[in-house]
């Protein structure tokens, strides 16, 4: 479904050229799979995610969804290939429409049929318990609202394939504790494939392949005419 | 095979409705009014109406720009839900047109009904419409487009 081949990411900062996975990073994403990729803080989790949707383009290294190479292209081509949902680690609803109405957009935005989408958004909101706080406004909840308001926009969607950067990165400890269950049965009962990246072991553990980064490597002009 | 949609984005952001979009009009509209009624300037009316023409880019910029913080976790927001920068340039693009449309359709009914040349007031209209949202349009594409842009996504 999804593949990346040696990537490699650099960006310019003070102390030279940063280097993200620096021997390049390949994986493999196949129909039903939850891939976690496990690194510290500071090791490229988020690029990675950036790079799998499009936002960011590698240096070096290439990203096909279904044998399709895509690494030039945007998210919403990439969609069209494969229909993908992103969660991010910083909360995405639109500050100025109502949970549902969040929703709302993000279905019509995807093509669901109208008759379709109350059906869909309440099933979402009741899965997630949010069918109180429907009316309610993003900036008026808590950091675990939030996130699973966007998990719930992210899984309306019914995408093929669901990409997750840090699901737990500002939640408390009992929505840690639901979220990540709460994953790996999306996975074995809805079948869909997630892509999922974390900085702690316990929850890499939970999925079914791992995928582990390295520190990144910063090279100055004199490391990197060594390296070559 | 559901098909995306490109209308709700656009559509769903096309009204003005915030106070710095009202702030736009209000100006605009001042500026529109009182050089088509005041004595002192040119006397022909495209005239006139040209020069005022002058205030929409600067003030549809400065609308665009005075929300920043907001527009961009907007952008993020349609980015994150399937958007492309294409629909958010067009969203934004309507937004400022109804804004300029909207501050100088007195100025341009006035003149309408004081039988100005069609062709003048339609031009004069095109050109508030091209003005008003790309002004309006381009800071937000510019900030799409940046390398820093998806550094909003990490925390």
């Amino acid at each position: 479904m999804m593949e990346t081949r040696s990537v490699v990411v650099e960006y310019p900062s003070i102390r030279g050229v940063l280097r993200l996975y620096d021997q390049g990073v390949s994986f493999k994403v196949d129909q039903g799979d939850f891939l976690a990729v496990l690194g510290g803080s500071g090791w490229g989790k988020s690029t990675l995610v950036n790079v799998v949707l499009g936002l960011e383009k590698p240096f070096h290294g290439s990203v096909s969804f279904r044998e399709h190479d895509v690494t030039r292209e945007s998210f919403v081509k990439r969609c069209g290939l494969v229909k993908t949902a992103a969660v991010f680690q910083r909360p995405t609803a639109l500050p100025q429409m109502t949970v549902s109405q969040n929703l709302h957009l993000a279905l019509s935005l995807a093509g669901v049929p109208r008759r379709e989408r109350d059906d869909r958004i309440k099933e979402a909101l009741a899965f997630f318990g949010l069918d109180k706080i429907e009316r309610s406004y993003p900036d008026g909840l808590s950091a675990g609202q939030r996130r699973r308001i966007d998990l719930a926009r992210a899984l309306a969607v019914k995408p093929e394939l669901l990409v997750i950067d840090e699901p737990t990165g500002d939640l408390d400890g009992s929505a840690t504790n639901l979220l990540i269950p709460l994953l790996r049965g999306l996975n074995r009962n809805q079948g869909t494939t997630i892509f999922m990246t974390t900085a702690l072991p316990r929850q890499a553990s939970q999925a079914k392949h791992q995928v582990h980064l390295g520190p990144p490597a910063y090279l100055t002009p004199e490391n990197r005419m060594i390296g070559d | 095979m559901e098909k995306p949609s490109w209308t709700p984005i656009v559509l769903s952001g096309a009204i003005p409705r915030e106070a710095t979009d009202l702030l736009a009009i209000l100006v605009m509209g001042i500026v529109a009014l009182e050089t088509s009624l005041g004595t002192i300037g040119p006397v022909s009316f495209n005239s006139r109406l040209w020069l005022s023409l002058l205030v929409v880019p600067p003030t549809c910029a400065l609308a665009a720009v005075s929300t920043t913080t907001r527009r961009t976790r907007e952008e993020l927001a349609l980015f994150a839900y399937g958007g492309s920068s294409w629909q958010i340039f067009l969203r934004y693009f309507f937004r400022g047109a109804i804004c300029s449309l909207v501050a100088f359709s007195p100025v341009i009914l006035l003149e309408f009904f004081a039988t100005a040349p069609i062709r003048e007031l339609v031009l004069s209209a095109l050109a508030l419409i091209l003005a008003g949202g790309l002004f309006y349009s381009l800071p937000s594409l510019r900030r799409i487009r940046s390398s820093s842009f998806v550094e909003h996504y990490k925390s």
